[in-house]
């Protein structure tokens, strides 16, 4: 019996687990999720080796507005729930809904996106630019790899529901909503250490 | 939409399976939800001693991160450990580096 068993017929149950090939992307991404949270943290321990070396900028504590990075931290931590949902959807076997969680989360990804941009426009305009300080480096670094991770969740997300509406839900195109999924879900577990430690310690240690 | 469809050959033991409901991610949301509003309403208090606002800022991350993990990313499912396994490597160097650069650059 092979993978192909499933294409036409119905889909087996958990059908982004139903081939090797499936379970073999998925352990590859965990794995590559490692390295990512590798990756992170060296941008992190750079920030927090640099973060009081501010230069002639402005601090932390005088840059950082909390109302701001609350409604980005919201905006994210709903589109993980939306996430999460599209892929209880893709159990369910129900293609269309999956597809509305996936379309609300990219949105959700947006307006986080469009947020983020317009806070760096208003850094720059306080006179916290890209070369201004170890500080500003360091918080641009990190901040905007996170953002970039965002961006291209987004676009990701946006290719898979192209080849959804293209291909139909099958053993081949489930795991790649799954994988964005927890893709999707990593990139909101490291937002929450970025406003816990670039933000809220940025306002106490400011 | 039967669910005891056989595929065996996939090396995963049949099992009657009933697919879960939404209610735990919502709890899950809930719980990040209340975490994430702790650590900023302790830090937009003000007048709370610094090295204890920290505590709580990372106790607060640490177990909202645990939350998502566990339920959003499927981690405490049968059959991830390996997902664990590289996670924790991951976590682990982290751990390292960080501990090294404040060490190195402040002390």
């Amino acid at each position: 019996m092979s993978a192909h068993d499933h294409l036409d017929g119905q889909l087996p149950h958990e059908p982004e687990k139903a081939t090797l090939e499936a379970r073999n992307k998925i352990l590859g991404f965990w794995i590559f999720l490692g390295a990512e949270t590798v990756l992170f943290g060296t941008l992190f321990s750079a920030f927090l080796a640099l973060r009081h070396n501010i230069g002639d900028g402005p601090t932390a504590n005088e840059l950082f507005q909390l109302p701001m990075v609350f409604a980005a931290t919201m905006l994210l931590l709903t589109s993980s729930l939306t996430s999460v949902f599209a892929v209880q959807s893709l159990h369910h076997h129900k293609k269309n809904a999956m597809v509305g969680w996936l379309v609300v989360t990219i949105v959700l990804g947006l307006c986080f996106l469009g947020l983020e941009i317009y806070e760096f426009w208003h850094y720059v305009h306080e006179g916290h630019g890209f070369t201004t300080s170890a500080f500003s480096s360091s918080f641009y670094t990190l901040v905007g790899f996170h953002g970039a991770h965002v961006a291209f969740g987004v676009l990701w997300i946006s290719l898979i529901i192209g080849q959804i509406f293209k291909k139909g839900l099958t053993v081949v195109t489930a795991p790649k909503v799954y994988i964005s999924a927890i893709y999707w879900h990593f990139i909101d577990v490291v937002w929450v250490f970025i406003f816990t430690v670039v933000y809220l310690m940025g306002k106490v240690g400011g | 939409m039967s669910s005891n469809h056989n595929h065996s050959a996939s090396g995963e033991e049949t099992k009657r399976h009933k697919v879960e409901g939404p209610q735990k991610h919502i709890v899950g949301f809930v719980m990040s939800l209340a975490l994430t509003i702790i650590a900023f309403a302790a830090v937009s208090a003000g007048e709370i001693n610094p090295t204890f606002t920290y505590i709580i800022l990372v106790a607060m991350a640490v177990v909202q991160v645990f939350i998502q993990m566990a339920f959003w990313m499927h981690m405490k499912d049968r059959g991830h450990t390996f997902p664990i396994i590289a996670i924790f490597a991951g976590v682990f160097v982290v751990f390292t580096m960080v501990i090294m650069a404040l060490y190195w650059v402040w002390w």
